[in-house]
């Protein structure tokens, strides 16, 4: 008898197991909802292709004044920044005028659902694999969304965007063919993930201490050679800028992940005639690796480093102590993204620097990497590239989800969630623009104008370009507009977008991304800080194993894509 | 009389003994239920799933509907043997972890000799204390306090050895010098609480012994020789074999923690690799299957390190 309960309990708990590590069933959900009213779009070939030819979309039947008759309920991701002293990512201020919106307008009932910002992609992938992901699910990594959709686990958008097109108006306005379909297989023409868009897609800028150049005399350095003048002079002048703390100066500072945070000068000694071919070919590596000039980019860091112009913790330490450091004022130059300086409000390291050192003590935006033909190239991503979504098979309303999305596309809703209440968030100024303010309790941005929450859309983009390009400059208070400004028109000068080479899946790259970032950053740690006399042995035997591990099998394979999609072509229109 | 007694005892119970003797004991059994029924649920039923490591891993399919993995299911196996940073990570994982045995396992029998060589109580208790509170901190702490220590520019070791005029010593970002600051480390983190289980077999010695050898004229040195060291014997060789058991083991945290991209060569160890290519890079089976290999490369040196003590003489621990 005891046995027989025994191995009742033990088979169901067996069962409730094997049912709770195998979710979806692969039990897709019938795309698109009711659809029976609409005629099938027909969706000619060249679409797949991304050309701009009118879409013939439908409708959903089950909607009435594009409300649904029974309330419905959809989970969406949203990151949880863990902010000090944030509001509370799944209710706030800006939660609640979404999940209000969409229940007046579609009936909609709408759950956020926290993941971590900086581990997204593993919690992502946890939640998929346990089958509890949120019905709209955003991440920065493509390669995820392709192994899930491989394995079945995530909805194909194609028939829906196009069936549902009528009720879609605003996401298809701002999105457009190019964000829409950048996804889009030209092989089957599957569509796993919607690109949100970029409103603005500034990547870079170096920063230099002005305060420091005017102590010792200084023009803002516009070459190479004379960023490195400046910075020897920091090195050489560290008691008159630091006194005490003299031994604390750091000239230029990079972290370990030196391939961004020296990004602008490598990118510099690549050549200027670069085709799109080769850009494709080696554009695995965002951090341009295997790019034609970056051992000797390198080999230069290599030099200030061992001429005691960077940091030595750089390897061990992590990106909040470098923070301070900056913030401390021990930092006379360094790159990082376009705004980092004037993030965080009163805890920006700007306004740390006048708080700590001194009304004129801050760091300004110089534009002093110029290629071998003397231009200033900021290699950027297009629009699109940025957040994907997409929704899992276990996402039982994908009509309401994507509702979701066009409610959030809205032009009037994006702006509410960028600029929040006057006298709350913001004020105008006399010529209309925003001027924003340090919000408290539930009104507080967790990320930069909202962007986790405005998913299809990362970056300020208000009804005009002219309040945009105004209000942006606005958007850091304590930090003086101007500053901003200037590093935005750096940021802007010489830009060239990725293009889409529409080639989608290198099987050589399946699952090795990880891998090969991690021995990307340790030739770059490795190289930069080795003695002079050891780096090309250095070089070359990390660069051997980088390429025998798997880089040249990508290389390979995407010359062979390219060339079996463009022959002998090597631009792209 | 044993003889007789055992023979008692071999005598096959009859269904009216065993009816009394279930119904004398069944709650026992019923008690025994719980932590049966947590084995086979938590520790035994998720043991079916390492048919992961010789199958194609899918998200959609269940285990048994998942294809079988080329090379008779050993596709994964052959796949991390040949990959040469798997090799790596299995040297670094093995040289590590028998360099903190080798250094790491006399320090706390060490510890605990002196410490039972102390007569001031308060003493004796406070240091007892003060060793063990580390074991409470996690790795990370355990990172930020070495960070502070031991960084080449402001770390606090660093500032003292150059104003004494030395050269700054890498403790973090050489790959050499990181290995002995990692064992070191762990060492300082788990002596004082590893030395509990040792003070408590010394405690459980029986003083006549060393009244006898007192008598005798024995100095403490030979006391703590030829009564401590062969009363805890046992205790050292049971924790030695479950050390020997953990050899191909690594924690996670603890290297994870200490990590940089300077010392990776010595540095990544199975569990980082696993969580690298395996989780992040989500080759499920590819994991699954360094883990089955792990786990049955750490039975075997149970075993061997089990079937070593019985032959020189030691009980073992099964």
């Amino acid at each position: 008898m005891k046995n027989k309960v025994l191995s009742i309990i033990l088979t169901g708990t067996m069962v409730a197991s094997l049912a709770a590590c195998t979710p979806g069933g692969g039990e897709n959900p019938p795309a698109g909802g009711g659809t029976e009213a609409t005629p099938i779009p027909t969706v000619d070939q060249n679409t797949y292709s991304g050309s701009e030819e009118e879409i013939v979309g439908g409708s959903s039947s089950e909607l009435v004044d594009g409300k649904f008759a029974e309330t419905r309920h959809i989970t969406v991701e949203i990151y949880d920044r863990g902010n000090d002293g944030g509001s509370d990512p799944t209710n706030n201020m800006y939660t609640d005028y979404i999940k209000k919106g969409m229940m007046e307008d579609h009936n909609v009932e709408v759950e956020f659902v926290k993941v971590p910002r900086w581990t997204e992609t593993e919690e992502i992938n946890n939640l998929l694999a346990a089958g509890t992901a949120p019905d709209i699910c955003l991440t920065y990594s493509y390669p995820t969304i392709q192994t899930y959709a491989d394995m079945g686990g995530v909805i194909d958008l194609q028939n829906l965007v196009v069936d549902n097109k009528n009720d879609l108006p605003n996401l298809w306005k701002w999105l457009d063919q190019t964000n829409m379909y950048w996804d889009k297989s030209v092989q089957d023409g599957t569509l796993w993930a919607l690109e949100g868009k970029r409103a603005n897609n500034n990547r870079i800028v170096t920063y230099i201490r002005k305060d420091w150049l005017d102590t010792l005399g200084l023009e803002e350095p516009t070459t190479r050679e004379e960023f490195y003048n400046c910075i020897c002079a920091f090195r050489d002048n560290a008691d008159t800028l630091l006194g005490k703390d003299a031994k604390q100066m750091v000239p230029f500072s990079v972290s370990s992940d030196v391939g961004w945070r020296a990004a602008l000068l490598i990118e510099s000694f690549m050549d200027p005639d670069i085709t799109d071919k080769e850009l494709y070919v080696n554009g695995f590596d965002d951090r341009k690796l295997t790019q034609n000039g970056t051992k000797e980019a390198i080999r230069l860091l290599n030099q200030w480093y061992n001429e005691d112009l960077m940091w030595k913790d750089f390897a061990i330490a992590d990106s909040s102590t470098e923070d301070d450091m900056m913030k401390a004022g021990y930092v006379g130059a360094f790159m990082h993204n376009w705004d980092y300086p004037f993030r965080n409000g009163e805890d920006s390291i700007n306004a740390n620097l006048q708080r700590n050192i001194g009304e004129d003590a801050k760091f300004v935006a110089i534009d002093c990497f110029e290629n071998s033909k003397g231009e200033y190239v900021k290699y950027c991503d297009s629009t699109a590239g940025d957040r994907k979504i997409f929704f899992p098979t276990t996402n039982d309303e994908p009509l309401a989800s994507l509702l979701y999305l066009d409610w959030i596309s809205d032009p009037v809703h994006i702006e509410y969630l960028q600029v929040g209440d006057e006298g709350v968030t913001h004020e105008k100024t006399a010529d209309g623009a925003y001027t924003f303010m340090a919000a408290t309790g539930d009104a507080i941005m967790n990320s930069g104008q909202n962007i986790d929450m405005t998913i299809t859309c990362n970056g300020l983009h208000l009804s005009t370009e002219e309040l945009t390009l105004a209000s942006l400059a606005n958007n850091y208070p304590p930090c003086d507009p101007a500053d901003v400004a200037r590093a935005n028109e750096v940021a802007n000068n010489g830009k060239k977008p990725t293009k889409n080479a529409k080639i989608t899946s290198i099987e050589a790259e399946t699952g090795m991304g990880e891998a090969l970032n991690g021995k990307r950053d340790i030739i770059y740690d490795t190289c930069m800080s080795c003695a002079p006399e050891e780096f090309d042995a250095q070089w070359d035997e990390l660069m051997s194993d980088y390429l025998i591990s798997g880089g040249q099998d990508i290389i390979d394979e995407r010359t062979e894509k390219w060339e079996a999609q463009y022959g002998d072509k090597v631009t792209l229109d | 009389m044993a003889k007789a007694k055992s023979e008692n005892a071999k005598k096959p119970m009859t269904k009216q003994d065993l009816w009394i003797y279930v119904k004398r004991y069944w709650q026992l059994y019923l008690l025994l239920l719980a932590p049966m029924i947590y084995f086979l649920v938590f520790k035994y039923s998720p043991m079916y799933y390492v048919l992961i490591a010789f199958k194609k891993y899918s998200i959609v399919q269940k285990v048994s509907e998942m294809p079988w993995a080329k090379n008779n299911g050993f596709e994964y196996f052959i796949k991390a043997f040949k990959n040469k940073d798997f090799i790596n990570a299995l040297r670094n994982t093995v040289l590590l972890n028998l360099f903190d045995l080798i250094c790491g396992f006399p320090v706390p029998i060490i510890f605990a000799l002196l410490l039972n060589e102390l007569k001031f109580k308060f003493f004796k208790k406070t240091v007892q204390t003060v060793a063990y509170m580390p074991h409470f901190l996690s790795w990370i702490i355990i990172y930020g306090l070495a960070f502070q220590l031991f960084a080449p520019t402001n770390g606090l070791i660093n500032m003292i050895i150059e104003k004494l005029g030395g050269q700054t010593i890498h403790f973090l970002d050489d790959p050499n010098s990181w290995v002995k600051t990692y064992i070191g480390v762990g060492i300082w983190q788990s002596f004082g609480w590893n030395s509990i289980i040792y003070l408590a077999a010394i405690s459980g010695i029986s003083p006549e012994l060393y009244e006898a050898a007192s008598v005798d004229g024995a100095n403490r040195f030979q006391k703590m020789w030829h009564i401590t060291l062969p009363g805890i014997r046992p205790t050292i060789v049971v924790l030695l074999i479950l050390a020997l058991g953990n050899i191909m083991g690594s924690g996670f945290d603890r290297v994870f923690a200490f990590q940089n991209n300077l010392v990776m060569k010595n540095a990544e160890v199975i569990s980082t690799f696993v969580y690298k290519y395996g989780i992040k890079g989500l080759q499920f089976s590819l994991s699954t299957a360094i883990g089955l290999f792990q786990s049955i490369a750490n039975v075997i040196f149970l075993l061997f390190a089990n079937w070593f003590s019985r032959k020189m003489g030691e009980r073992g621990i099964m």
